[in-house]
């Protein structure tokens, strides 16, 4: 059946056509649909499939894992960052096993979109010694997700799925399984202590045996059911050999069209473990071996010989995602291409424009609470260590001074008030974060007495990843402030106010309340995501703005302090709201502007908006 | 058939409903494609700009010089991403007509104040998308789908709002048939 879907669609069909009936994981660009997408084939085959968000990737990980010990056939996702929080769990799974197959996806994100860090998980695949498989394309990716499902359950070990983001959010007809006939493997848990509980030294040394063997054993199965076949294809008439993994297949194949160049071109499946030996033996043949991988060169180490070319050789990019040019370069560099590069920009088209970072949505409560924190507590005498989420935005308000990754607000805040402690530390941190990774370190700053004030932005939702559930919000109404009160000191709480000096007065309390604490100050501010249909239009006053322009006089408070998108000036010099995006929060009505220039529209919606 | 189109925009312009349409009218005609799009921080008002690549292609992206149309959704997008159009290509912007607009040396181009006349009312700025598209349906004359399977795409893609979205198309392909 042809279906035309995005890569992250093909997955999940990939996982319901393998008869996996247990997925967890947690959301990560470019990885949140896949879960969301199960979700929805679930609920309209009516599907009887386990497919929830867990509170951290390691959560999700473990939770799959168990399903997988149980013989069911499971998955866990994650962004490639997640994978560094599932590691520990991942790094003894990968001696102990499984019965029915797991499948590891992870999603990578060459070149920066949105992540933090431009890591490879087929490295971490290779450093955990599992498998792994590289689609380059969303019909791939539907392809591999149940090829290595029964990969994972013939050899009894996890199996990692690595797409990037141009496999993950790219789209393209693929061809899928006629029918869904949905049958999942039924679920046992047989007691088997020596393996499942396997201990130091005893039996982990076994197992760790039988993972070197096992690894060997993948390697000539990698060669005699992917790549012998794809080395057959080469005519042997061309004398240099592109290897590619993922997505470099596509770009070379296009590259060498676009050039009019002759080149024997493999298409690694499996990038990890390769049969080296059996490799190195065709490389004979060329003048040249060039690798085209992303981002780091996981294959190009493994199968390295003198006539071997790539990222460690200088001969192509070593840093940001794939491009045609990149490789163009790299045929130049290898002696293999001599013409002009096709790619290149015409000098005439070089424009400087305006850069367009993202920026907290108009109308978003997080915006007024950093306004709020930055007025009361003044950046010479404050850190601002802040964490992974749609508040990292904030950064354009001046409101953040370091991040780092997934809960390391909590645990920084610690830090810099040991290490500088005459300023005072205001760390802030959202909902989700803080069940994913913020309640350890907050139980070490009351462990440790540790003297900062830490700012809880519970907006009820995942949002920069797409409003995906949060624990509060699901089952049981988890409350962060109990939490906080568990530990034994006392948790203030404030709501959120679309008046400016409500949010203001809340703060200088805390800075009242922080003078005298001995140990962590903690907050909780309960707030609502703009683009959260359900629960925003209760909170949201439409209160819209316009500017009155004879009191504006250009001071750019607004502009760089409280950044609201819909802000801008005129041709006249005179700060104007663009209708098209003022949320009508009336955020800006109190306090933000110095000459109270902001005044509401009274017409707004009388005008059709 | 090889046809490469570049959607530039920012985040909340319904830049990834254009390529969706697209691919519904490749996929409609069983021509192959691959695109791609921006999800995740894009979401927030930043740069988003999606590729849609129609015919045999084997990676979703479209490298520099390379694009045969551009559909620019602003007009600062849409000089951000020049580079990937060839100069044979087509570009059609949305621009305000109180700002300067360089000069540019592709074969096609047109441009329309598209802002304005969603704030006279003339269309709903949701539908910017949208008419972009009838705009460019009309001005660019290799565009590789016909107007009725833009109509069937769109249809498709979402019937509620299917109807309204037409009368935008249709008035976009007016205005730019006027324009010109």
């Amino acid at each position: 059946m042809k279906q035309t879907l995005m890569g992250n669609d093909a997955i999940a069909w990939g996982l319901i056509h393998a008869n996996v009936d247990m997925v967890s994981g947690y959301p990560g660009t470019p990885s949140s649909e896949i879960l969301t997408v199960v979700q929805q084939i679930k609920h309209k085959l009516n599907l009887n499939v386990y497919a929830e968000w867990g509170t951290n990737e390691k959560v999700g990980f473990e939770v799959a894992y168990a399903g997988a010990i149980a013989g069911k056939r499971t998955c866990a996702t994650m962004k490639q960052v997640g994978l560094n929080v599932a590691s520990d769990a991942l790094m003894s799974a990968a001696y102990i096993g499984n019965l029915g197959g797991m499948l590891l996806i992870a999603a990578d994100d060459p070149g920066f979109h949105s992540s933090q860090t431009e890591q490879d998980s087929r490295v971490f695949a290779k450093f955990a010694r599992i498998p792994v498989l590289d689609p380059a394309t969303p019909q791939d990716a539907y392809d591999l997700t149940k090829y290595g499902v029964e990969l994972s359950e013939k050899f009894q070990i996890p199996v990692m799925l690595r797409p990037v983001m141009r496999v993950c959010h790219a789209r393209e007809i693929i061809e899928m399984d006629e029918e869904t006939n949905f049958k999942p493997n039924i679920g046992e848990f047989k007691r088997d202590v020596p393996r499942w509980g396997a201990v130091p030294r005893k039996d982990r040394f076994p197992q760790g045996k039988e993972q070197l063997n096992r690894i060997e054993v993948i390697k000539e199965y990698n060669w005699d059911n992917l790549l012998k076949s794809e080395f057959d294809k080469c005519e042997g008439k061309n004398r240099v050999l592109v290897i590619t993994s993922g997505t470099g297949y596509g770009f070379t194949k296009e590259t060498l069209s676009d050039l009019d160049l002759e080149a024997d071109v493999v298409k690694v499946l499996m990038p990890y473990p390769l049969p080296v030996e059996q490799m190195r033996d065709r490389f004979k043949s060329y003048d040249k071996v060039l690798v085209v991988e992303e981002p780091y060169p996981c294959v190009e180490e493994q199968i390295a010989s003198p006539n071997v070319y790539g990222k460690n050789t200088n001969s192509i990019h070593q840093i940001d995602e794939m491009s045609k040019e990149e490789i163009l370069k790299a045929f130049q560099n290898i002696g293999f291409y001599e013409g002009e590069n096709i790619y290149a920009t015409p000098p005439s088209l070089d424009f400087e424009v305006e850069a367009r970072p993202p920026a907290l949505c108009p109308g978003c409560p997080h915006r007024d609470v950093y306004y709020a924190i930055t007025k009361v507590f003044k950046k010479k005498k404050s850190i601002y260590p802040s964490d992974i989420g749609c508040y990292t935005l904030a950064l354009a308000q001046g409101a953040i001074d370091s991040i780092l990754c997934m809960g390391a607000s909590v645990s920084m805040a610690s830090g810099f008030s040991i290490s500088d402690p005459d300023k005072t530390v205001v760390a802030t941190i959202g909902d989700g974060t803080f069940f994913h990774s913020g309640i350890a370190p907050l139980i070490n700053a009351v462990y440790q007495n540790h003297k900062f004030i830490l700012v809880i932005l519970d907006n009820s939702t995942i949002a920069m990843t797409g409003r995906q559930t949060t624990p509060s919000r699901a089952n049981k109404d988890i409350d962060i402030k109990k939490i906080v009160e568990g530990m034994g000191i006392e948790c203030m709480e404030h709501h959120y106010s679309y008046e400016m000096q409500d949010n203001i007065d809340f703060f200088r309390e805390v800075k009242k309340v922080h003078a005298d604490a001995t140990g962590p100050t903690v907050v909780v501010v309960r707030e609502f995501c703009i683009l959260d249909r359900e629960r925003a239009p209760e909170f949201i006053p439409n209160i819209f703005a316009k500017v009155d322009p004879e009191l504006c006089i250009a001071c750019d408070q607004c502009t760089t302090i409280y950044k609201c998108p819909p802000m801008a000036y005129n041709d006249d010099g005179v700060i104007e709201i663009d209708p098209f995006l003022c949320a009508g929060c009336g955020g800006c009505l109190d306090v933000v502007c110095p000459t109270d220039a902001f005044v509401q529209d009274f017409d707004y919606l009388k005008r059709g908006n | 058939m090889k046809y490469q189109i570049v959607i530039a925009g920012f985040g909340g312009q319904g830049v990834v409903f254009l390529v969706k349409v697209l691919a519904i009218c490749a996929g409609n005609r069983n021509i192959a494609f691959l695109g791609t799009e921006n999800h995740g921080m894009s979401q927030r008002g930043g740069s988003v700009s999606c590729d849609i690549k129609i015919g045999e292609f084997t990676n979703p992206v479209i490298d520099k010089n390379q694009a045969d149309l551009m559909i620019a959704l602003e007009k600062n997008e849409g000089l951000r991403n020049l580079a990937f159009l060839k100069l044979s290509g087509t570009l059609v912007t949305n621009a305000k007509d109180k700002d300067k607009y360089p000069e540019l040396p592709f074969s096609g181009f047109a441009k329309i104040d598209a802002f304005k006349k969603a704030e006279r009312g003339e269309f709903p700025i949701q539908g910017l998308n949208v008419y972009m598209l009838g705009f460019a349906l009309v001005n660019d004359k290799n565009f590789p789908f016909s107007v009725q399977e833009v109509k069937d795409a769109i249809t498709s893609m979402n019937a509620k709002v299917a109807e309204q979205n037409i009368v935008i198309l249709d008035q976009a392909m007016r205005d730019a048939k006027e324009s010109k």
